[in-house]
């Protein structure tokens, strides 16, 4: 009884006590890739091929998250003898998906062809992540939507094939707004009017929610507003996110708050979905690619929404802004076999019947800049149906041609990302004005891309 | 006859030990393997790396370098307003629920191991059984009973005229608390539970027999004699709840009132995962180690200051 302790069980817990703060380089080690040697899947079933003589076809890893894509690679698969795909479903890259693409490419054996947010591109090649796919896809350049192929293009090389964007637009409750004798908002001025009759409509109803949560939110309305946060000036890059456009966007969206004109609480949060079925959260600013979601999370408020763009600045104008810019795909540094997954990557995202498949399954806004072959963009029976009829692509067909394309993203955008919630958090949290927690985030950011060594100013 | 037996069982032993050398180092070997390459190994990397890092240059679009940088990764994340206030609100969630912890796992174990408790078995059972659920199930379940518009019971008070908001920032680390308790509390009474069965019945009649009471019985005898199971519960609680990261990650997205950063090891996951630099990483997850090391050790210190002090 003089021990103070039960060693074997001071041992364990300490263990325990130490593994776990180890545990996420551990886990950053072991996200390698798990090899492909299962790949003979169903989809290469069809096996009497007849002139794949070249022996084995190469074997290829993509790494993606969006839900459903499998019927794209499969495609692909069953239209190529000598490659082939085996799609690897990971987390969505800001929530684990990116760590584990930079650690595979640094332990050197990293997926062919990955997933990435346009927003990210930069922060892949400040990590040195992206093969140089220019020879083998730099000829298509013409295919795809100008602002979106430039995305992927850094010092004049092809770093990323674009697949989709995120036109925003507005999803609001057409049955609502109708018995209140309201239209969709064409003006800020008109969505504060409407604000304030939905609110005095119901002691639970709300035009809104304020999404304190999402970064790519923020900055589509900062960015319709007219801001450019990150310039390039030289070597350096300039940030700004005290601008008179950012502020007034800030200062709009404090008087809501102020006057509980929206209600602040995080979307896609499980509080969120429960006021967008009970109808107590009447619109939702997002990308294109919502609609998805609303259908599969509001499924009995079926046909009584509509799209239109966002409200506007200026009356009669038509400024628009993406969500988090949109998605590409790229080949990861380290891929043995850079042509053929520079090949897949084309395919996959210009390829008419594939791109019809990446739109139905809510990849997003087709980076392809014909879209008069892409079937399920000129009729889509069941969003249709949701939306009580009205074609809403043509909506975003309006809001893509409309999206400030000199918007840069910085390196770091993670960082970017987790500031502003964290700032524009602790504003609605402890009640300081909206403005300064895009302030703090300017400075945040500005330490943050210093402290890495990049050239920055404010 | 004692004497000769005394001295002679240590060289006896240390022949054994040189005869069975070949056996033991073969039974010894598999933990061995085992321990470095999943324990040593990654403390030692984890230490390197937070000596390191990656740096770029112009506009940062450029492939990196990787540098030493000494202690550089320390003194930013010690010179990081956020992390250190991550650290202060870890002690805060300590100072909390180390008490309450101690104080429910001791009390439900006493009432249990009473002898007059109805159905033992079953409760010791019930009150084990959160402990089986993992932690971020836990929190999912409980995130929804903190939410309004999901929570059944946060409902019926608002229809009493009672407005409770567990995830608004004053009270969120109590709502932790409350998970963490629900989780563990059984899990430390069964500690207490064993070390509470292996206490012979005979002092228990003895001091019985001297008229002790229920209340003194505990005082003079259970407690005394439980003192090093409550100090090694107390410890494994101090570093639990250091470490806390996975009720904050699941409740994060539910409320205002919890950052990035609200948690050293949060923000050691986010600075790896989200941020992609697992050097700063590093230094933040040594840093708390450490800190964990001192508490734990600072507390030991504490209560065996004076050889075998009852407290």
């Amino acid at each position: 009884m003089s021990h103070p302790l039960n060693p074997p069980g001071r041992r364990r817990r300490r263990t325990l006590a130490v593994t776990a703060t180890t545990l996420a380089l551990g886990l950053a080690l072991t996200a390698c890739s798990g090899g492909g040697d299962s790949s003979s899947s169903s989809s290469g079933g069809g096996s009497d091929d007849t002139g794949a003589a070249s022996g084995a076809p190469v074997e290829l890893i993509y790494q993606s998250w969006v839900p459903n894509i499998d019927q794209a690679v499969d495609a692909f698969n069953a239209a190529h003898d000598d490659i082939e795909v085996t799609l690897e479903t990971i987390t969505a890259g800001p929530d684990g998906g990116y760590a584990k693409m930079l650690s595979a490419v640094q332990a050197g054996n990293p997926a062919d062809v990955a997933q990435v947010g346009y927003d990210s591109l930069p922060d892949f090649m400040t990590a040195g992540a992206l093969a140089d796919i220019t020879d083998h896809v730099g000829d298509a350049e013409g295919d795809f939507t100008a602002w979106q192929w430039q995305s992927g293009v850094f010092a004049d090389r092809v770093h990323a094939v674009p697949q989709a964007s995120g036109p925003v637009g507005q999803f609001y409750r057409k049955d609502v707004f109708d018995e209140l004798g309201l239209a969709a908002p064409t003006t800020w001025d008109e969505y504060y009017a409407a604000a304030k009759a939905i609110r005095a409509s119901s002691p639970d109803r709300y035009i809104a929610a304020f999404a304190y949560n999402q970064a790519p939110w923020l900055i589509a309305l900062a960015q319709q507003s007219g801001a450019q946060w990150f310039t390039v000036e030289g070597d350096s890059w300039k940030v700004d996110l005290t601008d008179p456009d950012t502020q007034r966007m800030a200062e709009f969206w404090q008087r809501l708050v102020d006057e509980d004109l929206v209600k602040v609480e995080p979307d896609l949060s499980n509080e969120w979905y429960a006021d967008l079925q009970a109808g107590n959260v009447v619109s939702w600013m997002s990308g294109s690619w919502a609609a998805a979601i609303l259908e599969g999370n509001a499924p009995d408020t079926a046909g009584t929404w509509a799209a239109a763009e966002m409200p506007q600045w200026t009356a009669g104008e038509h400024v628009s802004a993406s969500w988090g810019g949109g998605s590409a795909n790229v080949v990861l540094q380290g891929s043995a076999h850079v042509a053929e997954a520079a090949e897949f990557a084309l395919w996959l995202n210009s390829d008419p019947a594939s791109v019809s498949i990446l739109n139905s399954v809510g990849a997003g806004w087709p980076a392809v800049a014909d879209h008069s072959a892409i079937e399920s963009l000129q009729d889509d029976p069941d969003t249709f149906a949701f939306f009580g009829g009205q074609n809403i692509y043509d909506t975003f067909a309006v809001a893509d041609a409309n999206v400030d394309t000199s918007w840069k993203w910085p390196p770091l955008v993670s960082t970017l990302y987790s500031s502003l919630t964290d700032n524009v958090k602790a504003s609605v949290d402890g009640g300081t004005p909206l403005v300064d927690a895009f302030a703090a985030t300017e400075e945040d950011m500005v330490a943050a891309l210093d402290a890495k060594g990049i050239n920055v100013t404010s | 006859m004692t004497t000769t037996a005394r001295t002679a069982a240590p060289a006896a032993a240390r022949r054994s030990r040189t005869r069975h050398r070949g056996p033991l180092a073969v039974l010894v070997l598999p933990f061995t393997l085992f321990f470095v390459a999943f324990f040593v190994a990654p403390i030692v990397y984890a230490v390197v790396q937070s000596l390191f890092a990656v740096r770029s240059s112009g506009l940062g679009l450029g492939p990196p370098t990787r540098s030493f940088v000494g202690l550089g990764n320390y003194l930013q994340v010690l010179s990081s307003g956020d992390f250190v206030a991550s650290l202060g609100r870890v002690l805060v969630f300590s100072a909390i629920e180390v008490p309450l912890m101690v104080g429910v796992s001791l009390t439900l174990a006493l009432l249990l191991e009473s002898g007059r408790a109805r159905w033992p078995r079953l409760f010791r059972a019930v009150f084990f059984l959160p402990y089986g659920v993992p932690g971020v199930v836990a929190s999912l379940l409980w995130g929804f009973l903190y939410v309004p518009s999901t929570s059944p019971i946060l409902q019926g008070l608002d229809r009493l005229g009672l407005t409770v908001t567990p995830l608004a920032s004053g009270s969120v680390l109590l709502s932790i608390a409350n998970i963490a308790l629900w989780s563990f509390a059984g899990y430390n009474m069964l500690i207490l539970v064993a070390s509470l069965q292996s206490i012979s019945g005979d002092l228990y009649e003895a001091a019985r027999l001297d008229g002790a009471g229920d209340l003194a019985i505990i005082r003079h005898i259970t407690l005394p004699l439980l003192r090093p199971t409550v100090v090694l519960v107390t410890v494994f609680t101090i570093i639990g709840t250091l470490q806390l990261f996975v009720e904050p990650l699941v409740l994060r997205p539910l409320t205002s009132a919890i950052s990035s950063t609200f948690t050293p090891n949060l923000a050691a996951y986010n600075a790896a995962f989200a941020g992609n630099d697992s050097n700063t990483a590093a230094a933040m997850a040594v840093v708390l180690a450490l800190v964990a090391f001192v508490f734990s050790f600072g507390f030991l210190r504490l209560v065996n200051r004076k050889g075998n002090r009852a407290w």
